[in-house]
């Protein structure tokens, strides 16, 4: 059990990472990379989400009728998306950053991640598993966010954090700003990620 | 126990749909003073930025009950004013009951369309006349908070703030406050037509109603170009014409009335 | 004219796929090949159609705050955004379930072409984000929405078609092996990205 447990956790993060490996959950991913301080709100609501509704739904797993299956799933999520976005508009120093995440807090509700564990995971498993399962799987999709989000503020603005981190004379390069960018910092994190780890290619 | 079932189904969708929305209703009820609290002190922050009743970054520290406290020490009044130019209200600055105009987009559709109109004026003790300007950037809304010197005439400080603009690029007008120091000084020429210039190689004209229009952010400086002489033209009547002055006379009779007393 | 620069501007330079990644998961898993990319693509572009003037009527007469003034003053300080998310991607989704189960009985043919798609739809950031879009905007009337709707499915249905499009070409092409399938993709689509950038700052 242990050892599934350990299996639960480390694979979302590493081989079954939801972003490189399994291509979900991409749509909110890059908008929110310009800077990292976005990046780790968004990568922490997004834990967040997935782990409540997968263990709530996981709660429900027995009850819910299968013909309102989805319909009942996407209620529980936006009602955990609703709960963030409002905590974050409430919070004196979350306020800025919900308005520079705009919609994209929001649109965590269509994350495919969120629907796709619970679907896969959640509904056949324990709540205790099914939440850790879902951290787990929020987890992977922040480590690649906070990664792609580091160079593009180290490279585009100079900064991290928004402190000045590259010597002053190092002109920004615009272009890592724009969103383009992210897909192709994207496709070279997949190159490393299935350079290292060889199953992973496709034929 | 059978899940299938049609009433069952129905039931225990119905259930789920009120729970759900009572819980929300619930946390938005209880959550819903923040943030407008927080609302408020970003209105505030940045209208004191451009008033300069403290530095930005001070602003920006601060915690909200302490914004709130400096705004009403330092606030004299607040009203609205018509696009006629006269005064159409009051709004209070009383510390528990700050009143603001912080909705400007309705106040931007209605200008354009010459209807009725609620423009906000806030003067600050200093004497500074703060109005809000609001328009469409690249992606999103752009706005901002111009302060007046009591002249009305020479702009005191600025504030730019937008919603989506390119980060690095348009987003400059926040972000770089070598900006909004630019207006420091300039003037705005109530009466003509633009009253000010935000334009590429405005400032080599020597003019002193221009400032530059910022390099690789075109559509953003030209929204916020159109923001400023939308808004302008909108305050015309108010500050251009006397209707202003006249009212500002009012206030020193008063004021000496004040000192005599005392 | 308004119309029009909102149409072509949504096209091209508030393209959901380029400008704002919306519906990236269903853009990447489907656009190996062009058929199958004109069908979801045509499904977008109906889906946005009728559930953005529809999510658009539910913010100005229900949602925003004030809107229920129409059932009198009570109601006028009345401020139900805060369901704006489950309202909306609830229409979605039941207007999903409700055309898929319109088309299998009636459209047949239409069904087994277009019909695998609809349920990925209910998903698709491209729809709720459309929506989530609409209702930061402000739209006036029932046309802006309209046009906004068609524009950005036209858009996405455009970038998908191309890149499903470059995809049959690539599977020609020598790619490094760690790079081959999704990487190689990430980075296409990085550059038809760029690509569009050129219409970024037109008006008309």
């Amino acid at each position: 059990m242990d050892k599934k447990l350990k299996e639960t956790i480390l694979n979302p993060i590493l081989k079954g990472n939801p972003i490189t490996v399994l291509v979900l959950g991409i749509c909110s991913a890059l908008a929110v990379t310009v800077q990292l301080k976005g990046a780790l709100v968004m990568a922490l609501s997004v834990i967040a989400v997935t782990g409540l509704s997968s263990l709530v739904c996981s709660l429900l797993r027995n009850t819910i009728p299968n013909r309102v299956r989805i319909i009942v799933q996407l209620v529980v999520v936006a009602m955990m998306v609703i709960l963030v976005d409002q905590i974050l508009k409430a919070g004196e120093g979350t306020y800025a950053i919900d308005k520079q995440l705009s919609v994209y807090i929001g649109l965590i509700i269509t994350n495919c991640i969120v629907m796709g564990r619970i679907e896969a995971f959640a509904l056949g498993n324990k709540p205790i598993p099914s939440l850790l399962d879902g951290i787990a799987n929020g987890l992977g999709y922040g480590l690649i966010l906070v990664v792609v989000a580091f160079f593009r503020e180290l490279l585009g603005s100079g900064t991290l954090f928004g402190f000045q981190v590259l010597p002053s004379g190092y002109v920004p390069n615009n272009l890592v700003i724009l969103p383009p960018f992210a897909l192709i910092l994207l496709g070279c994190i997949i190159w490393v990620h299935r350079a290292i780890d060889k199953d992973l290619q496709e034929n | 126990m059978n899940t299938n079932n049609n009433v069952y189904t129905v039931i225990y969708t119905a259930v789920i749909v009120v729970v759900v929305a009572a819980l929300l209703a619930f946390v938005s009820g209880k959550l819903g003073p923040a943030q407008d609290a927080n609302a408020k002190a970003e209105t505030l922050r940045q209208m004191m930025s451009a008033a300069g009743v403290k530095p930005t970054e001070e602003l920006y520290a601060a915690r909200n009950a302490e914004v709130l406290q400096l705004y009403a020490d330092n606030i004299r009044e607040a009203y609205t004013i018509g696009l006629d130019g006269q005064k159409n209200g009051e709004l209070s600055v009383s510390k528990d009951k700050i009143e603001l105009i912080s909705k400007l987009k309705p106040q931007h559709k209605a200008i354009l369309a010459g209807g009725d109109v609620t423009l906000p004026v806030y003067i600050f003790n200093s004497g500074i006349a703060v109005i809000p300007i609001y328009g469409a950037g690249l992606w999103g809304p752009v706005w901002g908070y111009i302060a007046f010197q009591p002249d009305c005439h020479t702009i005191a400080g600025a504030f730019f703030d937008h919603e989506s603009e390119t980060p690095g690029l348009g987003a400059k007008i926040k972000d770089e406050p070598w900006f909004r120091e630019k207006f420091s000084g300039k003037t705005v020429e109530w009466g003509d037509t633009p009253a000010f210039r935000l334009e590429k190689h405005a400032e080599a004209t020597g003019a002193t109603n221009a400032v530059d229009a910022i390099t690789g952010a075109t559509m953003t400086s030209k929204g916020l170009n159109e923001a400023l002489n939308v808004w302008f033209k909108a305050y015309e009547k108010h500050f251009g014409s006397g209707a202003f002055f006249s009212m500002l006379g009012e206030h020193a009779d008063s004021e000496t009335i004040n000192t005599e007393e005392e | 004219m308004e119309y029009i620069s909102l149409f072509v501007k949504s096209i091209f330079v508030d393209n959901m796929i380029f400008a704002y990644f919306l519906g990236m998961c269903s853009y990447l898993a489907v656009s190996k090949n062009v058929k199958t990319a004109n069908g979801l693509g045509l499904a977008v572009i109906f889906v946005l159609l009728c559930t953005l003037p529809l999510n658009w009527l539910l913010n100005t007469f229900v949602l925003q705050p004030g809107a229920l003034k129409w059932l009198g003053p009570k109601f006028a300080e009345v401020d139900l955004s805060f369901l704006s998310f489950i309202i909306f991607i609830a229409v979605i989704a039941a207007f999903v379930q409700l055309v898929e189960m319109i088309v299998e009985k009636f459209l047949p043919s239409l069904y087994s072409s277009l019909g695998i798609y609809l349920p990925l739809i209910a998903v698709n950031c491209a729809i709720l984000g459309g929506s989530l879009f609409m209702q930061q905007r402000d739209f006036t009337g029932i046309g802006e929405p309209l046009v906004y709707a068609l524009g950005s499915g036209i858009g996405w249905y455009l970038a998908i078609v191309a890149l499903a499009a470059i995809r049959e070409k690539m599977s020609y092409c020598n790619v490094p092996k760690p790079l081959k399938g999704i990487g190689i993709t990430f980075i296409t689509v990085g550059l038809m990205g760029m690509a569009f950038m050129i219409f970024m700052g037109i008006q008309l």
